[in-house]
């Protein structure tokens, strides 16, 4: 069965990353801010946290962070997307599947661990959250995502 | 109200030339010509399925609990009561009892003569079913002499290893199917009874919540609720088009023995034939064993969540609807970011059992603007089915707990 690991994904992100630039530059003539941090990284118009949150997590939590009525949660406005960073990074690495609060829910489906995904990706998709959905909360590093990796078991 | 539907036909000009020609009808709703619908009630929280007894006293089931109404002649409801200690989905008059079910269970109540809200208490039918989360509602139907179908959705997507994980493959043989994802068969006029006292009837289902039992046929149906996020699990193959597109809601004849291929395999409506899923070594072409799973009645389009299944034999719609089948779809959450769709009631012609044509669009607009494509937003989305004494069709509705009664103007 193929499927990709993650370096290879690594590869097809940057290639429709590029693809992407190509398109906005042709689109609008706007020229590519190069990324400073990854924090806040952007490719074409859309943060790269966005296009990354679209790939991993639209499908369920939806576009506006409002999930879906008894199947996923929404994450707008909740205490895990505003909360310590630390704690979001590391959810969102492990699921929720043996998560406390989960017990308490009415959602049927359960978040599959997304550890898979690098630290630089990670810090994106947080960052990209927690300001559009936690209330403005602060950005996630790559260093802070790694340093929560390591109390992963 | 009649004079006004003739009056905007007639200002359409076109519409009347267009079969099935849609008009505004009370709440928005868009139903063929000749049809109006009329809001019985709502605002009872979260609405499932729902059953009209034979003197047109409402029941609906809701994730909040049950509800009983009755109507004046306009089909307003006049007298509302919540009743009974069942949070669930089916809802059903079976002779003088109203079966209910929760997640772990089915239940009856008296219905009395006189009385509204059953006043007796809850007996079990059958009881302790696993509890789960995925899939679990125990959406069931009867037949003329009692025999108790119920759907026990499989507790996963696609029974992968680790459910829902990108490139996780299938556990094989998939070991979900010897306590669910089928139809598993009791007497339902016994009592006490747990899943042992059952038989499984048909397997390969990952969750039929519309099933129905066509009493003209002596055959049991349902639309099947087909996998999740290929393109998500599996990106080599697929992309996010196909995953909005390719997987039926597949709509089958339920035979004893019948095994319809979840999660083994998938009806690819862009293909038009069955494949074998992705978790099981399919490569989006790749067709299983000839003859294995039967091909679908009817491939309806992915996602749309088809939630009731209802065959109409009443005595108001025209000739037309008469054995065809009436599918509550509930609406798409995982066609994102494609647009949604479904939120719409479907009418399938049906002759013999057998489709006779082509589905039609029977009652849309539930779903309004649904801003951010994002179906928390949905206005309604339709999710049971009924027939009243009357023949009139009743829609449920779970955003709101609105009930409608849609009837034909003679």
């Amino acid at each position: 069965m193929a499927h990709f690991t993650p370096a290879v994904r690594r590869l097809r992100l940057r290639f429709a990353a590029a693809l992407t630039g190509v398109a906005a530059f042709m689109g609008t003539a706007a020229p590519d801010t190069p990324p400073t941090t990854a924090a806040a990284a952007t490719v074409g118009s859309r943060p790269l946290g966005q296009q990354l949150y679209g790939r991993h997590c639209l499908s369920c939590h939806q576009a506006d962070g409002g999930g879906v009525p008894n199947m996923q949660p929404a994450i707008k406005g909740g205490t895990w997307v505003q909360g310590d960073s630390r704690a979001l990074a590391l959810f969102v690495m492990t699921g929720g599947f043996d998560s406390a609060s989960r017990k308490d829910s009415d959602v049927g489906n359960v978040m599959p661990p997304f550890r898979q995904l690098p630290d630089a990706e990670l810090a994106e998709i947080l960052t990209f959250i927690r300001a559009k959905f936690g209330n403005g909360a602060s950005p996630v590093s790559e260093a802070q995502v790694a340093e929560a990796r390591t109390s992963l078991p | 109200m009649r004079k006004y539907l003739l009056a905007r036909v007639v200002s359409f000009g076109c519409a009347a030339t267009i079969a099935g020609a849609s008009v505004a009808a009370d709440d928005g709703l868009k139903l063929p010509a000749g049809f109006s619908a009329t809001v019985v009630q709502e605002g009872l929280g979260t609405g499932r399925h729902l059953a009209v007894a034979a003197n047109g006293d409402i029941y609906l089931a809701g994730r909040k609990g049950l509800t009983a109404m009755r109507v004046d002649k306009t089909g307003k409801a006049v007298e509302v009561v919540p009743f009974g200690n069942v949070q669930g989905t089916e809802v059903r008059i079976f002779g003088d009892w109203l079966y209910v079910s929760d997640d772990v269970g089915v239940y009856r109540y008296a219905l009395k003569k006189g009385e509204l809200a059953p006043s007796g208490a809850r007996e079990v039918v059958v009881a302790a079913f696993p509890k789960e989360r995925q899939h679990s509602d125990k959406t069931f139907a009867l037949d003329p002499a009692g025999t108790l179908y119920v759907n026990v959705g499989a507790p996963s997507n696609s029974c992968q290893e680790k459910d829902r994980q990108e490139g996780s493959l299938g556990k094989n043989p998939c070991p979900l199917l010897e306590k669910y994802g089928g139809v598993w068969v009791f007497d339902g006029t016994k009592l006490n009874q747990t899943p042992a006292n059952g038989r499984r009837f048909a397997t390969g289902m990952r969750n039929a919540v519309a099933i129905e039992y066509n009493a003209g046929q002596k055959a049991l149906f349902a639309v099947i609720h087909g996998r999740d996020s290929l393109d998500t699990l599996f990106p080599a193959l697929y992309d996010a088009a196909d995953n909005a597109t390719r997987q039926a809601e597949e709509f089958h004849r339920i035979v004893d023995g019948g095994n319809y291929g979840w999660p083994y395999s998938f009806f690819d409506t862009k293909l038009g034939h069955r494949v074998v899923a992705p978790e099981y070594g399919g490569d989006a072409k790749k067709v299983p064993e000839a003859g294995k799973y039967p091909d679908p009645l009817v491939a309806f389009p992915a996602h749309w969540a088809p939630n009731d299944l209802l065959f109409y034999t009443g005595k108001n719609f025209p000739a037309k609807y008469q054995d065809g089948a009436f599918i509550a779809f509930h609406g798409s959450w995982n066609r994102a970011p494609e647009p949604q769709a479904g939120y719409k009631v479907v009418f399938q012609p049906m002759k013999n059992g057998k489709p006779s044509g082509e589905y039609e669009v029977f009652a849309d607009g539930f779903a309004g603007d649904m801003a951010d494509n994002s179906p928390n937003n949905a206005r309604y989305r339709p999710v049971g089915l009924a027939v009243g004494p009357d023949g009139s069709l009743y829609v449920s509705d779970s955003q709101k707990g609105r009930v409608w009664r849609i009837s034909h103007q003679q």
